[in-house]
């Protein structure tokens, strides 16, 4: 059975999250790696939080992903979730003016 | 208190809806409103009886049908199934400006805060407000915008053709 | 351009309070996301892969510079450092955080814009030919009348929950600029035998699941009775439209379905008896309304530069980009500039904060401080002296906005496709990149002429796939990205629906599928004056066919 992570969007920022749960205490994370993955009973924790976090309104439209396991840690296993945890795959438009303020 | 408004306040609502007559059996008295296939069986029977009329039809209806009706009712009942459904803005100012319905029109079904504002221009002035929703805050639609550019039930002609 | 009253700026100011009351009930939790989501739909902002993403209305693709200032700051200060010009004239940002929006609406309303009916099913920000009023082969100026559209449809109360978005385009001109043919309505200025001006008025045309171009429903509608006509045909479509399939509920179902001319006879009837309403426009209200578009005071110029010449004669950069990016005024000594915003380093319509200011200062040098946006997704200077040509030319080639391209096979339009788009199913961005990288040879780009290549990352067609003369939509076929190609599409006046050739494409055979399809062309051509569509529509489908499949 394929192993599942929580994401959703944070409602403030509208950037993507990943549900991490540890000791039962759940936060949310811009790492896909950091996610707490799992199946069965886990997968179901893993919703009743994320769910909790949306009335909560701290994220907005969870939904569960397949991920795989790699040396990494966990990948999604989908194009469109790849794209969304690891943002654009062109080189955003970007300034000189931007890209020597950054520097500094 | 129920969830309704009239002309801009909160309101009691008098009106009963009434369905299923059959021949001979006896009508209620006070004011009720019937289905517009009712109405159109049994006008009659219904104009005999006592008390004000009311006619509640449904956002496919061609409203041209009860326009030499409308002087004797005081009430059109129109139907918004779902928010995004907005046939019954077209009925509304269809039975206030081409037909010249004077009763109240109301509105019922899917009825939130950000559509009265667009309902009281096309001529509807009663509304049945969803059950979950703030009464008091619902009030403050009314005048959350002051411009309005286009001719509606409150408008006779656009904005640049208005005296400034 | 158009100035505000003080009423427009009122509702502005109304619409952002409450648009601000209704950010800040969603972040206490007064309001669900359910409940927002139509809010938020009303004013432009969606949730999108990574991020909200804004649209902002650029009416009739118009701007000041004092407007392209402010939206480089915007992308600046609350996102990042760029925006997106769309199919449909407008800008895109695709990073704000939703506690921002009602101050970006702040900056955007000191400038008189908006986020108005920019998504939703509503009557959209109307388009129009960016070269309103310019151009040699225009009958009158559009503009005053997408105006008189814009001011009628702001906050329409009968229109405002349609079954389905509804666009209007507006076109003046001979040449169709403005793709009118795949509009929810159209609107095409022309002379009757009379010799009087009105329109021509298409109604169903739309992209999309199930592409349609638009049917004349009116040969001749006097200028008079734009706005009661509309009404009647929005009145029609609101009643009648379907509500019971989203796929079916746009206007060109409804056409389709009701056929053409029982349709024509529901609109004419009802506008039988509205068209002496208050909505009719009188002499008086058009010569108000075209009050604020009169020509800016030209200058009497030559139409010769000795300067000019020189550059000409002397530089093939130069030469090529006059050849491909500049066009003839309608005053003497004046040109038209296109401001390419296709080249392989960054994605067709995108444009940084830095580039945008520079841009609104070029503007207000060479180009009476107005800069319009076109729907291939590039831009305009409308007003340009000829001698002041190559001075210009070497600015914006210091900006990478002279790639010498337009309306050639590099000047691609692409929607944002898997890179930032929720409901995609392929990435369209890299695959123009790939085509630009490909084709980015000047003789090459010249020899094939004039050609349009458009893609789309999924069925909706933002990126007008269907109208391009080699159409690209990306699809997912069991979770790898594929490209179908269709070829033989056109967005002018002689638009056309293009056709699938057959199975799709991967990602890295499309680039080699489109340069044999290019190949077929230049093979069969039976002239470099005969253009891609030409050939395609003499020759039909069978040499591409051949060639691609075996
Ligand atoms: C990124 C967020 C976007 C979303 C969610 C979105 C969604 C859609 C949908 C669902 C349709 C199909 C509508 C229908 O057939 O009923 C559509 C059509 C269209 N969109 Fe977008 N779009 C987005 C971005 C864009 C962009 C960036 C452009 C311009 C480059 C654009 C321009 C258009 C155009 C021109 C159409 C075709 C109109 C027609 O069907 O007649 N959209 N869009
Ligand atoms: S065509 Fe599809 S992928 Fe492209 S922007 Fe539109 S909805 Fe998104």
């Amino acid at each position: 059975m394929a192993l599942q992570v929580y994401t959703a969007s944070l409602l403030k920022e509208g950037l993507v999250a990943y549900l991490s749960l540890e000791d039962g205490s759940p936060s949310w994370t811009a790492d896909i790696r950091q996610a707490t993955a799992g199946h069965g009973e886990l997968l179901d924790s893993l919703k009743a939080a994320a769910e909790k976090s949306a009335q909560d309104n701290l994220v907005v439209a969870p939904y569960a992903i397949d991920v795989l396991e790699t040396d990494a840690g966990w990948m999604a296993s989908t194009k469109r979730e790849q794209i969304r945890a690891e943002g654009p795959t062109i080189r955003l438009p970007q300034d000189k003016s931007r890209e020597s303020r950054r520097a500094a | 208190m129920d969830n309704y408004i009239k002309d801009r306040k909160p309101d009691h609502d008098e009106w009963m809806p009434f369905t299923g007559l059959e021949e001979g059996s006896s009508l209620p008295s006070g004011d009720i409103y019937v289905p517009l296939e009712e109405w159109l069986q049994a006008r009659e029977t219904l104009l005999a009886r006592n008390g004000r009329l009311g006619v509640a039809v449904r956002n496919t209806d061609n409203l041209g049908i009860l326009k030499d009706d409308l002087e004797r009712l005081d009430l059109v009942v129109l139907e918004f199934p779902k928010m995004a459904d907005g046939r019954a803005f077209s009925q509304a100012r269809l039975l206030r400006e081409r037909y010249g319905f004077k009763g109240e029109i109301r509105a019922t079904g899917d009825i939130l805060h950000d559509q009265l504002f667009y309902m009281q221009r096309c001529g509807i002035n009663g509304f049945e407000i969803r059950e979950d929703q703030d009464i008091s805050s619902s009030l403050k639609a009314f005048d959350e915008m002051t411009i309005t550019y286009q001719p509606a039930c409150d408008e006779e002609f656009p904005i640049w053709r208005r005296e400034k | 351009m158009y100035q505000y009253s003080e009423q427009d700026h009122q509702l502005l100011l109304e619409r952002v309070e409450q648009f601000r009351g209704q950010v800040q009930r969603r972040l206490s939790g007064q309001l669900s996301e359910d409940e927002f989501k139509h809010q938020r739909l009303r004013n432009g902002l969606y949730l999108q892969l990574h991020a909200y993403m804004l649209r902002v209305a650029i009416p009739y693709g118009l701007l000041s510079s004092d407007q392209m200032r402010t939206l480089a700051h915007i992308a600046r200060k609350y996102d990042k450092g760029y925006g997106h010009f769309s199919t449909r004239q407008n800008i895109q940002y695709n990073w704000p955080k939703l506690e921002d929006v009602p101050d970006i609406l702040d900056d955007l309303a000191s400038v008189e814009m908006h986020a108005i009916q920019t998504s939703g099913n509503c009557i959209r920000n109307t388009t129009s030919d960016p070269l309103a009023g310019v151009s040699r082969d225009e009958l009158e100026d559009p503009r005053p009348y997408c105006e008189l559209i814009r001011q009628w449809s702001t906050f329409h109360p009968e229109f405002n929950f349609l079954p389905r978005k509804f666009k209007i385009a507006v076109s003046g001109a001979a040449h169709d600029r403005a793709a009118v043919a795949v509009h929810d309505i159209g609107l095409r200025l022309i002379k009757n035998a009379e010799g009087e001006t009105g329109f021509e008025v298409h109604v169903g045309g739309g992209l999309g699941r199930t592409p349609m171009i638009g049917k004349v429903i009116r040969t001749f509608l006097p200028k008079q009775d734009m706005l009661t006509y509309l009404e009647a045909i929005l009145r029609v479509y609101n009643l009648l439209g379907r509500r019971d399939n989203l796929y079916k509920a746009r206007i060109k179902i409804l056409v389709h379905e009701t056929g053409e001319e029982k349709f024509r006879e529901l609109v004419e009837e009802e506008w039988q008896k509205i068209k002496a309403s208050g909505l009719f426009l009188r002499d008086e209200d058009l010569t108000w309304i075209k009050g604020f578009f009169k020509d800016p005071e030209y200058e009497t110029l030559p139409d010769r530069d000795a300067e000019f010449e020189n550059l000409l004669l002397s530089n093939a950069d130069f030469a090529r980009w006059v050849d491909k990016n500049v066009e003839l005024h309608k005053q003497s000594g004046y040109r038209i500039v296109y401001l390419s915003l296709k080249t392989a380093h960054q994605p067709p319509g995108d444009v940084t904060a830095d580039q945008m200011d520079a841009i609104a200062d070029l503007s207000d040098r060479y180009s009476l401080g107005q800069i319009r946006t076109t729907h291939r997704q590039n831009l305009v200077l409308s007003d340009v002296r000829l001698q002041d040509l190559p001075a210009l030319w070497g600015e914006l080639t210091a900006l990478d906005l002279a790639t010498p391209n337009y309306n050639h096979v590099t000047d691609i339009i692409s929607c944002p496709g898997l890179d930032y788009c929720a409901l995609a199913t392929a990435r369209s961005i890299p695959i123009s990149q790939a085509l630009t990288n490909r084709f980015d040879d000047y003789d090459y780009v010249n020899d094939l002429g004039d050609i349009s290549i458009n893609i789309s990352g999924c069925i909706n067609a933002c990126g007008h796939h269907h109208v391009a003369n080699i159409g690209i939509l990306g699809v997912n076929k069991k979770g790898i990205e594929v490209y179908q190609l269709t070829l033989g599409g056109s967005a002018r006046e002689d638009a056309s629906i293009g056709k699938i050739i057959g199975p799709a494409f991967e990602a890295d055979q499309i680039v080699d599928a489109v340069s044999d399809v290019l190949a077929v062309y230049l093979e069969n051509r039976e002239d470099p004056e005969e253009t891609f569509l030409a050939t395609y529509r003499r020759l039909g489908e069978a040499p591409f066919k051949e060639r691609l499949y075996g």
